[in-house]
């Protein structure tokens, strides 16, 4: 059987009124928009997507919208909780959705020992039969690690453990894992949990999860197939550009995604509380910060 | 104040004496070996060298031994960071009188700097020689003090002489945002891994590595720089990954398991000064098994 590579997955963000209800008009112009601007897979919700912010049964009725939308494009479902339970039983509903497969990062707030960490993701990752992938973010989950002895425990106990999102963006853990994890599952992935994927597509990675697609499309996919052609040196330029607009969103704060999109045409609202929106002056320095990137120019505006 | 600096350059070891004192004989082997087996540059001394484990005379006597044998042959950079700022003022001096041909500066150990602070410290540094400077980021080993691409910027537009950075937060977006500063603003700047992850940096604007495994597998190291330079990235994926699994061997008891390692390739250094252990007989008959399942032993040169 061939493995389930996503390829260029966009992590659309959820929209959300003035009454921070989520805004599904909106979401479905945002899934065409993706769906019709390279977009080989979906992954929601993710972090970008305010997954943490949005109950139980919002994720699902999202998730739900997503797949209808999406037709034959694969949607992976991002169904992270703190609790392995809760966990599990939203992988279960992503899988009878329709899911092509499920993402799970470290357990939210808990610190758990190494052997709990194997615990939860095996318990999440035998609860379904779809493609398991572990998202690696230790920046947002307080530093904490995941092992590579962890990463090899779970192949043992896992046939559908694909393989490793990682937006640790570190070189020596994305060696580590791509080395020793394909020593014994020659078909484990390490995914580009951002669009880092220059350094990420040398050393292995074969997929790239980005929510700055939202933003430029076309300069996002430009850089991914560079990359998946293995044109490294071409792809620097694209690479330097990507990293610009990324810092210059990641400045102004969570709120900078949806700010940037809305600079683009594309207002989403304003992220869920406790993530603040931003002041006039931030949204006016953003939107001078935007200007300044060339490529940003032929970029569509608006749906 | 031209210098070159690519390829993989080679931070050499700090060979000892049974008794810990320092072993110039061995030093003056080592960076023969290393010139002759294709270094790029000489560089001293390192963490790996147990730079802070030395006093400040060994680090001047060492220093003179490293240019004399390398007689010109490719550059040699000292590394002249010490504990009190006021020491490292009088290592760069002293690199410049031997002769050197640039020096590298970390970070200062210890505090904590704030970006201002760093910008003075290395604008003190850089001004007080006429050497070039190459800094040295490594944030996660000094609680998370770094070089960023602004400090870079601001950098590059006061010192003249500010030519290059080892760069070992080996991370996507940190190489990405200094690459991105420093080589639109000094297309010549050297961007240095800190150890040998060449597959992710040199298509991102990076000159070449330090190396961590060239005492014991030269060979390997070159090729895996000659297959990224090449654009060969499966070639370069694999060699990656082996020199991983070296660097996975080595960094555990850093530097002590590397010398254990010379020890199996017929070139002993001696121990590790306290506080870091010496590789135990058991712990180098580990070594040698892992060195042996990766053809090392035979692909490598044994001896001096």
């Amino acid at each position: 059987m061939t493995p389930f590579q996503p390829g260029f997955v966009h992590t659309p963000i959820t929209p959300f009124k003035r009454d921070y209800g989520v805004d599904f008009d909106t979401f479905g112009k945002l899934i065409a928009f993706h769906l019709g601007h390279g977009a080989q897979a979906l992954a929601l919700p993710m972090h970008a997507g305010e997954s943490v912010s949005l109950g139980d049964g919002e994720q699902r009725k999202l998730l739900e919208f997503a797949l209808r939308q999406a037709g034959k494009v694969p949607v992976i479902a991002h169904i992270s909780d703190s609790g392995t339970g809760i966990a599990v039983a939203r992988a279960r509903h992503a899988q009878d959705a329709g899911a092509a497969a499920i993402v799970a990062t470290m357990p939210y707030y808990w610190t758990p020992p190494p052997a709990m960490i194997v615990e939860h993701f095996a318990q999440i990752g035998s609860s379904v039969r779809v493609p398991f992938f572990v998202f690696y973010t230790p920046e947002e989950m307080g530093g904490t690690k995941l092992a590579t002895d962890v990463v090899l425990k779970l192949i043992e106990r896992l046939d559908n453990f694909a393989g490793v999102v990682d937006a640790s963006l570190d070189w020596q853990f994305m060696v580590n894992i791509a080395s020793n994890a394909q020593r014994v599952r020659p078909e484990f992935q390490v995914l580009s949990g951002s669009e880092y994927m220059v350094s990420a597509g040398a050393l292995g990675a074969t997929s790239m999860f980005s929510s700055l697609a939202a933003v430029a499309p076309t300069l996002v996919r430009r850089l991914f197939d560079l990359c998946r052609r293995e044109r490294y040196f071409e792809a620097r330029a694209d690479q330097e550009t990507v990293s610009a607009l990324r810092q210059a969103v990641k400045k102004a704060g969570f709120a900078g995604l949806k700010a940037a999109l809305r600079v683009m045409g594309r207002d989403c609202g304003e992220p869920r509380p406790p993530n603040a929106a931003l002041s006039a002056a931030m949204n006016a320095a953003l939107a001078a910060e935007l200007d300044v990137i060339a490529a940003l120019r032929a970029e569509p505006r608006g749906w | 104040m031209s210098i070159t600096l690519k390829g993989v350059m080679q931070s050499t070891v700090t060979p000892l004496k049974d008794d810990f004192s320092p072993d110039l004989p061995a030093f003056e082997r080592l960076v023969e070996f290393h010139v002759r087996t294709g270094a790029t540059a000489i560089a001293w001394p390192h963490h790996k060298a147990e730079s802070l484990n030395l006093t400040i005379a060994e680090r001047k006597l060492f220093a003179e031994v490293a240019v004399k044998v390398t007689a010109g042959r490719v550059p040699v950079s000292i590394h002249v960071s010490a504990l009190a700022v006021e020491d490292t003022m009088a290592l760069a001096r002293h690199a410049q009188a031997i002769g050197a041909d640039a020096i590298l500066a970390i970070t200062p150990y210890f505090w904590n700097p704030s970006s201002d602070a760093l910008y003075d410290y290395f604008v003190r540094l850089g001004t007080s020689i006429d050497l070039p400077l190459i800094a040295y980021n490594s944030p996660s080993y000094l609680s998370g003090v770094e070089i960023t691409g602004e400090l870079t910027r601001h950098l590059i537009e006061r010192l003249p002489n500010f030519v290059g950075m080892k760069e070992a937060s080996f991370n996507s977006e940190k190489f990405v945002e200094i690459a991105r500063v420093a080589l639109t603003l000094r297309p010549d700047f050297a961007l240095i891994a800190g150890v040998e992850f060449l597959a992710p940096s040199v298509p991102l604007g990076g000159a070449g590595s330090y190396s961590s495994a060239g005492a014991i597998c030269p060979n390997l190291c070159a090729q895996l720089y000659e297959a990224c330079v090449a654009g060969d990235w499966p070639t370069a994926r694999a060699l990656q990954y082996k020199l991983a699994r070296l660097w996975d061997l080595f960094r555990d008891q850093y530097p002590s398991s590397l010398k254990g390692g010379m020890v199996i390739m017929g070139r002993a250094v001696g121990p590790t000064r306290p506080p870091l252990p010496t590789a135990t007989r058991e712990r180098q008959a580990y070594i040698r098994t892992q060195l042996e399942e990766m053809g090392i032993l035979d692909s490598e040169p044994h001896g001096w």
